[in-house]
């Protein structure tokens, strides 16, 4: 008697079906509200300190805007790292209670598995990338309202170099998210990884004035602030900076080693 | 131990499985052989191998050598194909605390692609439809071992991969689990692989069995088999006045009698001749004849015997 083969559904199939299965495990969880509501922080944070300390900051007949977008970039870029962490340890974390052994006893292939759980990542990390923007505009909207005295609501800021420097930004968390996914997988557990993170983190703030920097892949996000320029306003080039190719090449690297530790795992929890 | 073989091809086989944690070896060349329709008791005492070979058998684990083929196919090769008529539960259950039991189910049929009326059946299959709304970290045992089985059943598999379904049941929860079974192998025709350290578990519901103990197969068949088994162990039990006078008078026809109280011997049963002579050798010695009967082993002493003997 023989068996005809099953027909296995193609890699993409696979990869879309964990993935809508990963998104809706995150129902409840802090994961989303950690990225749905971590890039309020650094904003309240700095509309609390322009509202209440705004005139020591802002020279009287001075456009606010870039003076604003800076300091509170500038908060945005050290909590960034830490959210980083917190993101893709919960993330990994979810499996973490014998979820493994369900999920890689299902018929769709470890990389589909691994590809999910990278994509998810880089969505929740671009969601609340972009939510920051949109609520540090919406702060400084109603900085305007609230204290006119400031300036916000007589001037404007271009939108170009914002969304440029959202792109940079980006591009320099990649190197800490690919690093701390493929130590997440690595340690089968949340603390480890998550005090790898904060280890790297804070050595990466002490080194920023090291002339190597730009190869430490937690100081990234802080590195490209460098990137802004506000002789006349607020200004940004295009071109990627030296931290941004390196943080693309730590990713690259990361990703590497955490496929190969997800395919080669055995799964004994 | 490798069976003659049948004439319809194995669903599952295992061809020389072997396994180790570092240079610790845990199982030693499993053959398997899985019958399509058959419910298979996979037994052993804890420890034995058996969660470590359903691993192996859903790819979870990479053998340090042999091979597991599942419909006719090796595994390592068709693993995602060959998966996709399998629905398995390996130990606990692990579920997804944070989400509502049927949020639990809709992951698992979103990932395998299942449709989406399958998540209400199963749900009701188990016996978990009314409670489905509610977080699973808010399940009893027995509620989490059935929604384990309801991911299980999900896919409508062809193969059911099951490690100690019982486990956390109540009575009740054991005698459904059994009669799902059951109706799911003479009903649906599904084959069924179930394991567990209790063989008053298995005896109840499945067609064939195999023994393992300390990662080797000491048995494989059909029940018939195990309990044909037994019968060649059976035992004489002589009650008389006094054992050891009965040993010494009848040397040659209590050869290999136990004493096993000061009038009580034990001796293995041959025959119905070498019983009526048994008895009337003792009449003729002029012995009290108090009670002469046989005793079978029930099939837990099989197992026992089956699981202690790799021991000496």
């Amino acid at each position: 008697m023989e068996y005809a083969l099953p027909v296995a559904p193609g890699p993409l199939t696979q990869l879309g079906r964990v993935l809508v299965a990963d998104t809706l495990k995150l129902r409840r969880t802090a994961v989303l509200w950690l990225a749905l509501g971590g890039g309020a922080l650094p904003v309240v944070l700095n509309l609390l300190i322009f509202y209440f300390k705004g005139q020591y900051f802002i020279k009287p007949g001075t456009n606010p805007w870039p003076q604003y977008i800076s300091m509170s970039w500038q908060t945005a870029s050290v909590l960034l790292g830490f959210f980083l962490v917190l993101l893709s340890g919960l993330v990994v974390n979810l499996e973490n209670r014998g979820g493994w052994r369900q999920l890689l006893a299902q018929p769709v292939s470890r990389g589909s598995v691994f590809g999910s759980k990278l994509l998810l990542l880089l969505s929740l990390n671009a969601v609340a990338q972009l939510i920051y923007v949109a609520l540090l505009l919406a702060a400084g909207v109603l900085l305007g309202a609230l204290r006119p005295g400031l300036g916000f609501q007589n001037n404007s800021i271009g939108l170009l170099p914002i969304l440029r420097m959202l792109g940079h930004t980006y591009l320099a968390t990649l190197g800490i998210l690919g690093i701390q996914y493929a130590l997440a997988l690595a340690f089968r557990g949340f603390v480890g990884p998550l005090a790898v993170g904060i280890g790297g983190i804070i050595s990466a703030l002490t080194l920023l004035r090291w002339e190597h920097i730009d190869l430490v892949p937690y100081a990234a996000p802080n590195v490209v602030l460098r990137l802004m320029d506000f002789k006349r306003g607020l200004a940004v080039p295009a071109p990627l900076s030296a931290a941004e190719w390196y943080s693309l090449g730590w990713f690259g690297l990361a990703v590497l080693i955490g496929y190969v530790l997800l395919l080669r795992r055995p799964v004994t929890d | 131990m490798r069976p003659a073989p049948t004439a319809t091809a194995p669903l599952l086989e295992t061809r020389d499985l072997s396994f180790g944690f570092g240079a610790r070896p845990i199982l030693h060349a499993l053959n398997l052989q899985v019958e399509p329709g058959s419910i298979y008791g996979f037994l052993g005492p804890n420890g034995a191998g058996k969660s470590t070979t359903m691993r192996l058998l859903l790819g979870l684990l990479r053998p340090a050598s042999g091979t597991v083929r599942l419909f006719g196919h090796d595994l390592a090769r068709h693993r995602v194909a060959l998966l996709g008529r399998v629905g398995a539960l390996i130990e606990s259950p692990s579920l997804y605390d944070h989400l509502t039991g049927r949020e639990n189910v809709e992951a698992t049929r979103r990932l395998r692609g299942v449709p989406a009326h399958r998540t209400a059946e199963v749900l009701a299959l188990v016996g978990l439809a009314a409670d489905a709304h509610r977080p699973a970290r808010e399940y009893s045992l027995g509620m989490r071992q059935r929604l384990g089985l309801a991911l299980a059943l999900l896919p409508d598999p062809d193969l059911l991969l099951l490690d100690e379904p019982t486990n956390g049941l109540d009575p009740t929860g054991i005698i459904e689990m059994r009669a799902l079974l059951r109706r799911l192998s003479h009903e649906q025709g599904k084959t069924i692989l179930v394991s567990s350290h209790l063989i008053n578990e298995i005896e109840k519901m499945a067609t064939h069995v195999g023994v393992i103990q300390r990662g080797r197969l000491v048995f494989q068949g059909s029940l018939p088999d195990l309990q044909r088994l037994q019968t060649g162990r059976a035992q004489l039990v002589l009650e008389t006045e006094n054992a050891d006078t009965c040993r010494n008078l009848l040397p040659r026809l209590l050869a290999e009698a136990t004493v096993a109280g000061p009038g009580t011997l034990h001796l293995p049963w041959l025959s119905r001749e070498h019983t009526a002579e048994l008895a009337a050798g003792l009449v003729a010695a002029g012995q009290p004849l108090y009670a002469l009967r046989q005793e079978q082993p029930s099939l837990e002493d099989t197992f026992l015997h089956l699981t202690e003997t790799i021991k000496e």
